[in-house]
């Protein structure tokens, strides 16, 4: 754990850093984003329906759950590639 | 499950074995309703079908069980993501999500999507900030962890000490949860049915540690998973004819609408209600199921939506469970298995309090002409309902009928007055369910105590002393939930708010600044969790006492405002101390690596061979 990096190694470490905070951010940030907006106009929006429920319940209900999924699969394949280039420029470096 | 410890390749016949667990249930369930058809008595079919499995779960446990150090903390680092995801989801759901989560549906409809909502988002925090990396740094605790990280006795202790909030109100609740579920369907009385529970999940933690707990908890999965899914299919069949509950419990908004109305319930004003959740006492269901923000506002929804995403990202039993897979990779894809879990029950818990409550208001409407429906003799008998004509004019309205929060999932059968054998077979997958979290809790309280604390105090290079430590911690911390719970009242949704709280204010913050901030030191660490704890403390004891944090969006607001105070005060005794030792800073970088081994077991290793070269010289 103490040995020096060199120049290059640290290059590829920082890079896969900020694109692991870059990807986390966009992850997290989604969807707070997506719960906030939907509560804020939930009553608005339950004046439209959806497959026979109000919009607003729906999107709490169901929704915002299938999307936080979708985000989390999406997450761990774009996770995985940028681990994957990480590792494949440290051992060019 | 036989597989040699150090072998990271997981038994290629576990799908097999597990697909005979689950053919094994369906048929037991097949032929206990073919018994019910040629009059076997009801007691008979309950006690066949929450015995059976549950001598089945002890089986498992038995056959999975090891002296193996490795083997007992993290189940050989070897479980196949998406069996760890099953057990992950149902410490996260439980018994209370099963039982006290579908009953508050049922009482406040729309406003209690908050709790769902968090757990599952909880799981996507977890996932993308603190997983991976606990699992490359493989500590056995989390406790543990924080201790690795910063070097720090002091700080693993403390982790160890705080843990035991959340993790044991999460016990009680569990254990609460299962043995009332028991008494009803076995000849026990409440106290017995605690013993019962308590010692099964003792046997089982003691048995195998974390190895037991998996292999076990996954088959509690399967079969909660069946006993959800089979009733609520069969009551949607019967009232949309379609099998796909969560689609059609929509179409029944109107009659479900026009029921309500019937039985005299109109929107609420916000502060209709002091207390947002509804007691465990049967009371009075007062606010219409689509009315948006009737207990509660929108803001107050948001801070209970992110009290329980906190809370379920920094829960300690579930972070147990980091170290369980074979990598960094698996761990992350096993979370997101667990996120898929938790929202499929989330989406369906609805669509089962939608139908109950429908159900019961529609018979409840037709009284004075059909008289008093059939099913309600059966649960007024387990004290799930109670009904009474109190101002004589014939009818019940919502304000005469009293419902037991926790009895929505039992009674929802027996409403639709489906084959008795469904009824148990409900009973059957909640327990299943709250034993599998009962059990992570018991052993992450008392491995962490053994461990952590102990361990750290009296440290012995010999493996059974310390495996020995770790199951008097678990007895020790069985007999304490036991006497908890016959001396105090618990509220198994009221303690599950409290736990996610104290999760969430105490281990949130540090975690984020232990993980993602390489300034971040022992001090830091120290003064995090301890703002975060003592605030929520206060908060809960004397706020409650001047009407502070008494509800639970009270609660959540005050363990949002702990996180906050504890990340600032984290920053502020990391960067007003001594800068990271190079060590820590080492750690720090070799912990965000993304391929190779564990951290721990890595050292682990320079240890043994240093402690063979010093032997040989």
């Amino acid at each position: 754990m103490t040995a020096e990096l060199t120049e290059t190694e640290q290059a590829v470490r920082d890079r896969h850093q900020l694109r692991t905070l870059a990807v986390a951010i966009t992850t997290i940030s989604a969807v707070l984003c997506a719960v906030g907006v939907t509560i804020v106009y939930a009553v608005s929006l339950n004046r439209l329906w959806f497959l026979h429920f109000p919009l607003g319940f729906y999107l709490l209900a169901q929704g915002l759950l299938i999307f936080a999924v979708v985000v989390a699969f999406w997450y761990v394949r774009v996770q995985e590639r940028i681990d994957h280039t990480r590792s494949i420029n440290e051992e060019i470096a | 499950m036989s597989a040699p410890s150090r072998q990271r390749t997981p038994n290629p016949h576990l799908g097999a074995y597990y697909g005979i667990v689950a053919s094994a249930f369906v048929s037991l369930v097949i032929l206990l309703a073919m018994a019910e058809q040629l009059g076997w008595s009801d007691g008979a079919i309950a006690r066949s079908l929450i015995l059976l499995p549950l001598a089945a779960y002890l089986a498992i446990a038995v056959a999975s069980r090891t002296l193996h150090l490795e083997d007992f903390f993290v189940s050989g680092r070897r479980v196949p993501q998406v069996y760890n995801a099953l057990v992950l989801a149902a410490i996260a759901v439980g018994g209370t999500g099963f039982f006290a989560y579908t009953g508050a549906i049922l009482f406040l409809g729309f406003d209690a999507l908050a709790i769902g909502l968090g757990w599952t988002c909880g799981f996507l925090l977890a996932a993308v900030l603190f997983v991976p990396y606990l699992r490359r740094a493989g500590a056995y605790t989390l406790p543990a962890f924080f201790g690795q990280r910063f070097q720090s006795r002091e700080a693993r202790i403390a982790a160890s000490v705080l843990q035991v909030a959340p993790t044991a109100l999460l016990l009680a609740a569990e254990i609460k949860i299962a043995a009332v579920v028991a008494s009803i369907f076995l000849p026990l009385s409440f106290w017995l049915a605690v013993l019962l529970v308590t010692l099964f999940v003792a046997a089982v933690g003691i048995l195998g540690g974390m190895r037991s707990l998996t292999w076990s908890g996954s088959a509690e999965f399967i079969a909660g998973a069946v006993g959800l899914a089979v009733p609520l299919i069969a009551v949607s069949v019967l009232l949309t004819n379609l099998p796909a509950p969560q689609l059609t419990y929509g179409e029944m908004f109107g009659s479900l609408q026009t029921a309500e109305t019937a039985a005299g319930m109109a929107p609420l004003a916000h502060d209709a209600i002091a207390s947002v959740l509804p007691q465990a006492a049967p009371a009075q269901v007062t606010k219409p199921f689509l009315q948006a923000f009737g207990t509660i506002s929108e803001a107050g929804f948001f801070v209970l939506f992110l009290c329980f995403a906190l809370g379920t990202a920094a829960l300690p039993s579930l972070l147990a469970r980091s170290g369980v897979t074979r990598s960094v990779a698996d761990q992350r894809r096993s979370t997101a298995w667990a996120l898929l879990l938790v929202a499929l029950f989330v989406i369906t818990a609805p669509a089962l309090a939608a139908f109950a409550k429908l159900l019961m208001f529609r018979d409840m409407a037709l009284v004075p002409t059909q008289g008093l429906p059939a099913w309600l003799s059966t649960l007024s008998q387990w004290q799930l309902v109670q009904a009474s004509d109190i101002n004589g004019d014939g009818t019940i309205g919502a304000g005469e009928l009293l419902i037991a929060r926790n009895g929505v999932a039992l009674a929802l059968p027996v409403l639709a007055e489906l084959p008795y054998v469904l009824t148990a077979l409900m009973a059957t997958a909640g327990l299943g369910i709250a034993l599998t979290a009962a059990g992570s809790h018991l052993f992450t309280l008392g491995v962490s105590l053994a461990d952590d604390i102990y361990g750290v105090l009296d440290r012995r290079p010999v493996e059974l002393p310390r495996l020995m430590a770790a199951w008097a911690a678990i007895g020790a911390c069985a007999l304490g939930a036991i006497s908890f719970l016959l001396i105090a009242e618990v509220d198994a949704l009221h303690n599950v708010v409290t736990a996610f709280a104290f999760a969430a204010a105490t281990f949130f913050p540090v975690l984020l600044l232990a993980i993602w901030w390489p300034r971040c030191t022992a001090w830091g660490a120290l003064a995090s969790m301890g703002t975060g704890f003592i605030i929520l403390f206060l908060a809960v004891t004397l706020g409650g006492i001047i009407g502070v944090a008494e509800t639970a969006v009270g609660i959540a607001t005050a363990s949002l405002i702990a996180a906050v105070l504890a990340a600032g005060a984290g920053v502020g005794a990391s960067l007003y101390g001594p800068a990271p030792a190079p060590f820590d800073t080492a750690y720090y970088e070799e912990m965000r690596k993304p391929e190779g081994e564990a951290i721990f077991d890595l050292a682990q290793v320079r240890a043994a061979t240093e402690a063979a070269r010093a032997t040989e010289e």
